[in-house]
Order: C-alpha cells, then sequence, then structure tokens
C-alpha cells in the first residue's frame, strides 16, 4: 500500500523517547514565563469567623467604596445576578427589567463552592451573589464584596428587626437577607410508614433499616454532618472536636451500608416523584415540593419535621454586591426590591424559600396558600432564630477534617 | 502503481524545494495536528499539574498553580495514592468499581452493537442509509434527556416494576434508583452504545467482500469465514470503538449521579467532580485525572500496536 512508504513510515521521523524527553525539558523550561501569568493570591491575615456569640463588624472595604447616593440605574446597561438554579423568581427579573430599563443576565450555579471559584476569578463582572452566611467572611477578606449604600434600601423596614443588625455583618456594612430556612426531615405518607415519636431520637429515623433504598440525604456536607452530630445529642453542629466527628465519621459509613442512600439537593422533585419516601429537607424545598407532586397524589401526604423545641438548624441566604461588578447602582436597586413586599412574595411563590419581612406571618402564608397547613411546620419564624442552630464557617483545619469525612462517605469505599 | 507514484515523489524531493515532495512539505502537514495536540493537550495537561502540585489558598481554598515544577509540592497527589494505594485506601474500592463497571458495559455494548453494525453493513442493503440515521437518531437527544426517561422507567412505581408486577400478579417493589449498580451499567451501555455502533460500523462496511466469498469458495462454514476473515479485519474497529466508548465511561459521573445517586455506586468521575467542588481539593481532583490517564493509556497502547501491526501486515 502506498500509504506505508509515506513519511510517517520513516523510522527517523517517528517521535523517538529522546524527542519526548527533550519536549518535556522545553515544558518545564517554558514555566517561569507561563508563571508570569500568574495567579493572584491573598495575604488575608487571621481568619476571623462571625457567630452569633462573636458578632463582627467588618471594616469597609478600601479596594472597592460604597456608591454615591441619589443614582438612578442607567436605562439598557447589564445587571449581571449570580444565583442558584430556580432560587429567583423569573416574573420578579422581568419586573425590575421592565421598571427600570435594565438588562438583567442570570447565570446559575449548583454550590457555593462551585459559585465561590468563579468569583474568585473576578473576571466575570457579577454584580450580585447570593451566599449563605458562612461565606460572607471569606469573601469580605479576600476583598471581593463592596459595601452596601443603605440610602438605596428603603424597604429594609420590612425586615424583622433581629436581621437589621445580624451578627454575622453588624450594621449590615455588606449584606441583605434574602431568604430563611430550617432543616428537618420531610416523608411521604403513602411511600415511608414515618413515626418519628417512636425513636429515642428523631433522626434515628435515617438508619431505620426499614427504609433502606427508600431514602435520602442532602448533599451539603455540613448539613449532613450536623444532622447527624444532633443524632448524637451535640448540638454544637460546628464542633472541632476530632472525638465528635469521628463518631459522625463511623455513623455516615454505617448509614451508607446499611441503608444505600440517595445523596442529593433535588428531593424537592424525587420525593414528589415517587423516588423514595423519606429524606433530609431544607425547609424551602419542603414547601415547594408540592408544585411537583404528580395531580393524581394528594398534597396531603405530604410532611415535614422539625424540633418542636426549636433547637435545630436554621440558617439564611444573603444578597451580597460583588466589587468586580459594573453595574452597582442597578444592584442596589434590585437588593432593595428583594425586600419589597410585592417582590418577595413573588420570589416566595416560585422558589418556596422564605424572605424574612415582617408581612410574612405563618398564619398569613398558610391563608394566602403559599404553604399547605400539613406542611407549616416548614415555616421560619423569627423566634427559631433565638434557639435554632446556625451553621458557621469553619476554621481551616477542622473545616479540611469535614471535607476528607464527607469525601470518605461520598467515595463509597 | 500507487506505490509507484509514493516513490516517484520521495525520488523527486531533492529536486523539488518546497514542493510535494520537499520534506518540508510533509512536515508541515504536520503542523495544524501538532498545534491542536500542544494547544489542547499538553497545555491542559500543564495546566492540570501545576493545580494538582500547586499549593491553595488559605481563606478561600481555592487552588494556586504553580507554574514552576522546582515548587511543586506532591501533597495533594501523594494524598489520592495513599488512599488508592496505601492502608487507608478508602478511594480504591471507587477504582476498582469503575473498572468493574466500564468492562462489563463495554462488554455488553460490544455485544450489542457488533451484531448490529454487522446486519447494518452486511445485510441492510437499501435500507442502509435508513438504519444508519436511525443509529445516529440518538445523538440528537441530549444524554441528559436519555438518562431522565430511564428514571421515569425504573423509579419504584414507573413501567419496569409494573412489567415485572405482570399487572400485580406479583409484588415488585424494587428501588432500582437506589444504588444498583446493576443500574448504573444499564445506563452506561444505553448511552454509548451508540457511539460504538458508529465506528464498528464504518469497519465492517470497509471489509472487502471478495475475500470473504473466497473464503467460502475455499470452503469455509459461515462461522469460519466470521472468525477467520471478518473479525481480524475489523479488529481495528473493535479496538477503536472500545475506545470510543470505554474513556468516556471512565471519567463519566453523570450516570451514576442521575439513576442512583448513592456513594455505593461512586466512579472516578464521582470523586473527581466531588473534588472539584469542594474547597481545597482541587488538586486532588487532578491526581484522579492522571490516575484515569495511566489506566487509559494501556488500551491507547493496545490500540496502537493493533493499527501498527495492521500496517506491517499491509507492508
Amino acid at each position: 500500500m502506498a500509504a506505508t512508504r509515506g513519511p510517517a513510515s520513516d523510522p527517523a521521523r517517528r517521535l523517538s523517547r529522546r524527542a519526548l524527553v527533550q519536549g518535556g525539558l522545553l515544558t518545564a523550561a517554558a514555566a517561569p514565563f507561563l508563571a508570569a501569568c500568574g495567579v493572584r493570591t491573598h495575604d488575608y491575615g487571621e481568619l476571623i469567623i462571625p457567630a452569633p456569640n462573636h458578632p463582627v463588624k467588618w471594616p469597609l472595604s478600601k479596594r472597592y467604596t460604597a456608591i454615591a447616593s441619589g443614582q438612578k440605574p442607567k436605562p439598557g446597561s447589564v445587571l449581571r445576578i449570580y444565583n442558584y438554579a430556580d432560587y429567583v423568581s423569573p416574573r420578579m427579573l422581568k419586573d425590575f427589567e421592565s421598571k427600570w430599563g435594565v438588562d438583567i443576565h442570570l447565570s446559575t450555579f449548583n454550590d457555593a463552592d462551585e459559585a465561590l471559584t468563579k468569583i474568585a476569578a473576578e473576571s466575570l463582572g457579577f454584580d450580585l451573589y447570593f451566599p449563605s452566611y458562612d461565606s460572607v467572611g471569606k469573601l469580605i477578606q479576600a476583598n471581593l464584596l463592596r459595601p452596601v449604600n443603605q440610602d438605596y434600601l428603603t424597604n429594609a423596614d420590612n425586615l424583622w428587626d433581629s436581621f437589621r443588625d445580624p451578627w454575622y455583618d453588624r450594621g449590615a456594612r455588606y449584606t441583605i437577607p434574602y431568604t430563611i430556612y430550617s432543616t428537618g426531615i420531610g416523608w411521604r405518607t403513602d411511600l415511608a410508614d414515618v413515626d418519628l415519636t417512636k425513636y429515642p431520637n428523631p433522626f434515628d429515623v435515617f438508619w431505620d433499616t426499614r427504609f433502606k433504598g427508600n431514602m435520602a440525604i442532602l448533599d451539603d456536607w455540613h448539613t449532613a454532618m450536623a444532622m447527624v452530630l444532633m443524632r448524637d445529642g451535640i448540638n454544637d453542629i460546628n464542633t472541632t472536636s476530632s472525638h465528635a466527628l469521628s463518631r459522625v465519621r463511623d455513623e455516615l459509613i454505617s448509614l451508607r451500608s446499611t441503608m444505600r442512600p440517595k445523596v442529593t439537593i433535588t428531593m424537592y422533585n424525587d420525593m414528589p416523584a415517587g423516588q423514595y419516601g423519606l429524606a433530609q429537607f431544607w425547609s424551602g424545598d419542603a414547601i415547594n415540593m408540592p408544585y411537583y407532586l404528580p395531580k393524581k397524589v394528594d398534597v396531603d401526604v405530604l410532611r415535614y419535621w422539625f424540633p418542636p423545641n426549636g433547637v435545630g438548624e436554621v440558617d439564611n441566604d444573603l444578597c451580597v454586591c460583588l466589587g468586580q461588578g459594573s453595574n452597582p447602582v442597578a444592584a442596589h436597586y434590585f437588593m432593595n426590591a428583594i425586600l419589597d413586599e410585592t417582590s418577595a412574595g413573588q420570589n416566595f411563590g416560585f422558589t418556596g424559600y422564605q424572605p424574612p419581612l415582617k408581612q410574612f406571618t405563618p398564619s398569613q402564608l398558610v391563608k394566602q396558600g403559599f404553604v399547605p397547613a400539613n406542611l407549616a411546620t416548614a415555616i421560619v419564624q423569627e423566634s427559631d432564630f433565638e434557639k435554632g442552630l446556625p451553621l458557621l464557617e469553619l476554621p481551616v483545619t477542622a473545616d479540611t477534617e469535614y471535607h476528607e469525612i464527607w469525601q470518605e462517605f461520598k467515595s463509597g469505599g | 502503481m500507487a506505490e509507484e507514484i509514493v516513490t516517484t515523489a520521495a525520488a523527486g524531493s531533492d529536486d523539488n524545494e518546497g514542493g510535494v515532495g520537499s520534506p518540508w512539505f510533509w512536515r508541515g502537514l504536520a503542523l495544524p495536528g501538532t498545534a491542536w495536540v500542544l494547544l489542547f493537550f499538553v497545555a491542559p495537561l500543564y495546566v492540570v499539574l501545576a493545580i494538582i502540585f500547586g499549593s491553595i489558598d488559605p481563606i478561600l481554598r481555592q487552588p494556586v498553580p504553580v507554574w514552576d515544577p522546582l515548587h511543586w509540592d506532591f501533597s495533594q497527589f501523594n494524598y489520592v495514592m495513599g488512599r488508592i494505594f496505601g492502608s487507608d485506601a478508602y478511594f480504591r474500592p471507587a477504582v476498582l468499581r469503575t473498572i468493574e463497571y466500564v468492562a462489563i458495559a463495554s462488554f455488553l455494548c460490544l455485544l450489542i452493537a457488533y451484531p448490529v453494525a454487522y446486519f447494518t453493513a452486511r445485510f441492510a442493503g437499501r435500507w442502509k442509509g435508513v438504519i444508519l440515521a436511525c443509529l445516529i437518531a440518538p445523538f440528537w437527544i441530549s444524554y441528559m434527556m436519555r438518562m431522565l426517561a430511564w428514571i421515569n422507567l425504573l423509579q419504584n412505581d414507573g413501567l419496569v416494576n409494573r412489567a415485572l408486577s405482570a399487572g400485580g400478579l406479583f409484588d415488585v417493589h424494587e428501588a432500582w434508583l437506589s444504588g444498583h449498580g446493576s443500574t448504573v451499567v444499564l445506563g452506561l451501555v444505553y448511552g454509548y452504545v451508540p457511539y460504538m455502533i458508529l465506528p464498528l460500523f464504518a469497519g465492517l462496511d470497509r471489509a472487502p467482500v471478495s475475500m470473504l466469498e473466497a473464503a467460502r469458495d475455499l470452503g469455509a462454514s459461515r462461522w469460519q469465514t466470521f472468525w477467520r476473515v471478518t473479525w481480524p479485519l475489523t479488529r481495528s474497529a473493535v479496538v477503536v470503538s472500545l475506545l470510543v466508548t470505554t474513556l468516556p465511561m471512565l471519567g463519566d459521573y453523570f450516570t451514576n449521579d442521575l439513576l442512583s445517586g448513592s456513594p455505593s455506586t461512586s466512579m472516578i468521575g464521582n470523586l473527581i467532580n466531588n473534588a472539584v467542588l469542594t474547597p481545597g481539593q482541587t488538586g486532588q481532583a487532578g491526581a484522579f485525572v492522571l490516575v484515569i490517564l495511566v489506566i487509559s493509556v494501556l488500551p491507547m497502547f493496545l490500540y496502537v500496536r493493533s493499527t501498527r501491526s495492521g500496517t506491517d501486515i499491509a507492508v
């Protein structure tokens, strides 16, 4: 065949080992030049971790200054929003666009770690981001946020009083609260015969072999591990005790081998679809479940449990203005819209996650049909934050230890 | 005849500088491919190495690539290797599981794809075009949608359980979507089998019919003709089709996420995905990528050998 006599068949022209080594050495030699495209590293000093018993008033950023008061969004400008998927109402976005003539570009992420990676790159120009408060310290200390000019937040009076001056951001210099939620247990009475009163600790239900292959836990390392800690009677769900974490590890491994749980964050869709009957749940997802339930199934089969004494996991998400964005004025107007009763209602109706506004009382939420009566336990009240247990940012060593345990659990080894 | 042409071209190369016979012409032909490999393989691989052996931002826990090999830190790489080969080897089951799932799924794909490709190439006649179009049709539907369809079929009150219960005769409540390895293998087979059929069809269609006829004329049975003529002629196509399906399966995480979601069926792709999404573990994800690279070198080596032996035969 003629082709076999072409240059490729010439032994002298084949890629020799020597050529390969030479190529490798050349690449290594080019390394210092590649280093010129270097990545920005940070020198932060000591890591500050806010907590309810250790409130923090962050210094104002020197890198990004607050915008001047009295400005209006520029019509035709682009507002870039970075949020979880399905975590903001499209109608609310459309209304905002119509009202201010701004073009909103919504980008989504699946979890906070993924979001942080992209935000840290600082090249995508997002104006607004929706973190949990366990990332706020990192964002501020890495100089990624722009302080909020409170003059624009004319709806701030709607907020629950306890959220006007939160412990994670005294003076609300960088954040506004977005949604509130608890973490509990959800089930379908037609798929899982659950009676939480028969367990010494209600979280034992996740280890009840009657529900083997019929259950799921949240694919969120800290939330899932906090549940195991509470099962062990440890209410310090941010513990750095290696002994406690070692127990958590053993219980997670036992859970995996005996119960074959699904580890996911889509239980709001999976459970209504009948994939399993029992799951660890965020209250917002529980409230959203009826939307995904097949028409033939009665909403009445859905249940959500949160510790009746209020000692359970309660958290809130926030909205922050990123320094990298080019439209901070529109960003401030959007933040104010989040605190508006009507916009917040639209958003709640779509996401199922409750805004911490005075207008949304439990009785009203049930009466107005936002929440079915059998899921009223998923409504979060202001008093829940007095006894509730928040997930906090962890010191680096403990954070690594938590992550390693979760990694072992998820690797299926 | 063709040999003569090439020989002539080669002989004329000295007099024809810069022309078709010039060595620079042949080297020039390699330029686009070389640029492609450098840009889309060597450079990204170096970035992966710079991340594996790089450092971590102390607060954001993001990877900080270190470009200079003299300053590389091997702790992340050693961590992963220690958990695959060491005493605390909790990654090892996922690696072995991946090899097991991929081997079974590839074998099943071949079992399904070869007869289909054989039929299409040999017996489809004027329907060949229609059958080929049908074979390509799954590519028009996204992989995710095809997997989502299985979720509906396999869920507890889905069609599969209803069919198995034979109209209520048996009490079947199998939770197919809760950590069944067989479900993951099924998903892999279903997802990747079209990718195997096409290269197999190309190989079988190219095999000269005259050789098969010669074998039959010389008294070989149908089976002997297949085993001694068709199979050796299509061995390269089989290796290519296995590569085309096996390599993406090795890094697949999506099938397992959708059809199982349970850690008990985690594959290397899931370990990579989890590590990438976890602050401080991106370097580990890179180390897993290297593991996959090493595992995939073996079939690549087999492929290179098989094509080289094909060339040798041709010579």
